[in-house]
């Protein structure tokens, strides 16, 4: 009952943002300087294309109407978006924006998540030592480390991680998805050659969130060793093994949270990541198409990125709840 | 399962010290103390008394920055628990050695039940028969008079100050621990709380029989359930026999202090006369002479270069120069 409630509130709370962050690009891309879609369907009837006729064929490029009042334009591109029809391509002719997107997604998807989990995992781990060893070398060099990493910008990890592992030892590929000589399905090399080609790109999400993970961890684990019900556990004489549970699964609630927030983000800092490496994902797709002046996809990707950091928070927050039985009583803790 | 007999404990010579940026300053000097066995002992005190630093000394647990650096605490059928360390010292505790929180802290794991709690402890300790514990924990629950199973699947979140300090005794006596050491186990509870969670103490205490040490800042509470009273000042032990003679006839000019500070339900209030100054600090306890004679009324000038050792005095012993000794005529009156 109460999971229900919850559920239904995150999902009203998470539509309600969407369409608000697709309103207002709905907005910005029709007061653009210069009127992309006006230019479009202006350049079409100097090309001879009779008006009506051209007003369709702008339509379908941008899934909304050229002419008519600001709102009917507006309530048509809605109607577009609850069908999923996100409109066509302009500098890929013929190709609709979903199409493209979902494409790209999946280079996305996959080293954002692999990269994000890995250094979650090891940041996390690391910081518990990080804790426990606070006054000893190991600990310093676990701290020292973490906040250098957490000071380093991406890209500029990107290009270092690239310079070592591409010219001064050369054992990986500097750019692309996948080796083309290849034939794309279940084969040793392709799989292989696809491997090769994410390491770089993952390795650079993983170092560039581990310091992170690292402090945030070690200060929150700081904070639960101070806690009576962990000298309680000792004194109760609790396994080394069961103590270090309820250490971590007490510190890493806090966590969740920025975990959730960070996969949000890194789909824009894919933007970085994805150029350095030449990564055909949804960062470098945003890059071409602002390139290309291409709004329709544009307003796609954004969509997407927006759709994605919404759901990242509602999953982070039902996560939460199973965690943490105090937030799903709703009791006072 | 275990053997059943209250253990006897002897404290002997225990120096406690902390580490600070100002060298290692001693927290317990030299404490000695015997708890009989079968006995409810108390130990009373001011904050920084160096009683709950006693009090985790007893299951080798004093925490860094502090350490034991000298002395012995004997356990019946454990031995000196000093020299314990690793798995030896951690099966130690919970099994032979109860230990119980205050009610106020926090000694539950938030994110687990009661019973899943309950079995940590019963795998940790290679309890080969968990539905016998929770059978044998639900029955300690409900003698308490709660209802065990709900208990058992309810998070501490879910249950009153008083019935987790009742989960806290449960925790401590399951695994059928037969001296249990109760660190304040009535401060931050109501009046009515209070009596209740005392009662349970001494019934349980009486049932099972045990050797129990409580920790109290209270001493009416110490009054209430001890059969034998210890006092400490400034990391000593300074006055310990029986609970009626030591607040009956208190020979150590502290405790006298400390019971004439009580102000009484009947009576005028300007009665109960302030102890006058402030008890030392780890930082400000002198390093030679008694640590209580800025503040004692039988100052001599003995007490400036030795401190006094405890010295017998029929059941009871007390560590001041002055007790045994004449009284000057004019101290008398002021004092007595």
């Amino acid at each position: 009952m109460n999971t229900v409630r919850r559920l239904t509130g995150h999902l009203a709370r998470g539509i309600a943002m969407i369409w608000v962050v697709t309103t207002i690009s709905f907005v910005i891309i029709r007061n653009i300087p210069g009127d992309p879609v006006m230019g479009q369907y202006e350049k079409l009837i100097e090309q001879g294309m009779a008006p009506d006729q051209a007003e369709r064929a702008t339509a379908a490029l941008y899934g909304f109407l050229p002419t008519g009042s600001l709102w009917d334009q507006y309530v048509g591109y809605l109607n577009g978006l609850i069908h999923l029809d996100l409109g066509q391509s302009l500098s890929t002719p013929g190709a609709g924006v979903a199409t493209i997107i979902g494409s790209a997604a999946k280079w996305t998807i996959l080293p954002v998540l692999g990269g994000t989990l890995l250094s979650f995992l090891l940041g996390v781990t690391m910081g518990v030592y990080a804790a426990i060893k606070r006054s000893g070398k190991l600990g310093d060099v676990l701290s020292i480390s973490g906040s250098l990493l957490h000071g380093v910008p991406q890209y500029v990890i990107g290009l270092l991680v690239t310079a070592i592992f591409t010219t001064l030892w050369p054992i990986l590929p500097a750019g692309g998805p996948v080796d083309i000589e290849y034939v794309p399905g279940f084969n040793a090399g392709y799989l292989v050659s696809l491997v090769q080609h994410a390491t770089l790109p993952v390795l650079t999400y993983a170092l560039a969130s581990y310091g992170g993970w690292i402090l945030a961890m070690k200060s929150s684990v700081a904070t639960v060793l101070g806690d009576d019900f962990i000298l309680a556990a000792e004194l109760r004489g609790l396994k080394r093994g069961v103590l270090f549970r309820y250490i971590a699964r007490n510190a890493i609630l806090p966590l969740f949270t920025i975990l959730a927030l960070s996969l949000g983000m890194l789909f824009g800092g894919a933007i970085f990541i994805e150029t350095i490496f030449n990564y055909p994902g949804l960062g470098l797709l945003l890059v071409n198409s602002i390139g290309a002046r291409d709004y329709a996809l544009m307003g796609g990707t954004f969509l997407v990125i927006t759709v994605a950091v919404v759901a990242a928070n509602i999953a982070a927050d039902l996560m939460y709840a199973v965690i943490d039985p105090r937030v799903r009583s709703g009791g006072a803790a | 399962m275990t053997e059943s007999f209250a253990p006897g404990v002897r404290v002997r010579d225990l120096t406690v010290v902390y580490r600070t940026p100002a060298g290692e300053l001693p927290a317990l000097a030299g404490v000695g103390l015997t708890l009989a066995p079968g006995t409810i002992t108390g130990i009373v005190g001011e904050s920084g008394s160096g009683k709950s630093t006693l009090a985790l000394s007893l299951l080798n647990a004093v925490q860094p920055p502090g350490r034991i650096k000298a002395g012995s605490v004997d356990i019946d059928g454990l031995g000196d628990v000093v020299q314990l360390g690793g798995d030896e010292l951690r099966r130690a505790r919970g099994r032979q050695v109860g230990y119980v929180f205050q009610a106020a802290q926090n000694s539950l794991n938030p994110l687990k039940t009661v019973g899943k709690q309950l079995l940590d402890l019963g795998r940790s300790h290679d309890v080969a028969d968990l539905p016998a514990l929770v059978g044998e924990a639900r029955a300690l629950l409900g003698r308490m008079g709660l209802d065990g199973g709900r208990v058992l699947d309810s998070y501490q979140h879910e249950l009153s100050g008083g019935m987790r300090q009742r989960v806290g005794i449960m925790l401590a006596l399951v695994l059928n621990a037969h001296l249990v050491v109760l660190d304040e186990p009535t401060t931050a509870l109501d009046m009515i709380t209070q009596a209740t969670i005392l009662r349970i103490v001494k019934e349980v205490h009486r049932e099972r029989g045990l050797t129990t040490l409580i920790v109290t800042h209270d001493i009416g509470v110490a009054a209430e359930v001890t059969d034998c009273l210890a006092v400490m000042y400034g990391g000593r032990v300074v006055e310990h026999g029986p609970t009626t003679a030591v607040l009956g006839s208190p020979r150590h000019p502290y405790t006298r202090g400390l019971i004439r500070a009580i102000p009484r339900l009947s009576g005028d209030i300007d009665e109960a006369r302030a102890l006058p100054g402030r008890p030392p600090t780890l930082g400000t306890i002198p390093a030679e002479g008694c640590v209580f004679r800025e503040r004692c009324p039988l100052r001599m000038a003995v007490c400036d270069t030795v401190d006094p050792a405890p010295a017998a005095y029929g059941e009871r012993t007390v560590a001041c120069h002055a007790v045994g000794q004449p009284v000057a005529p004019a101290v008398r009156k002021e004092y007595v």
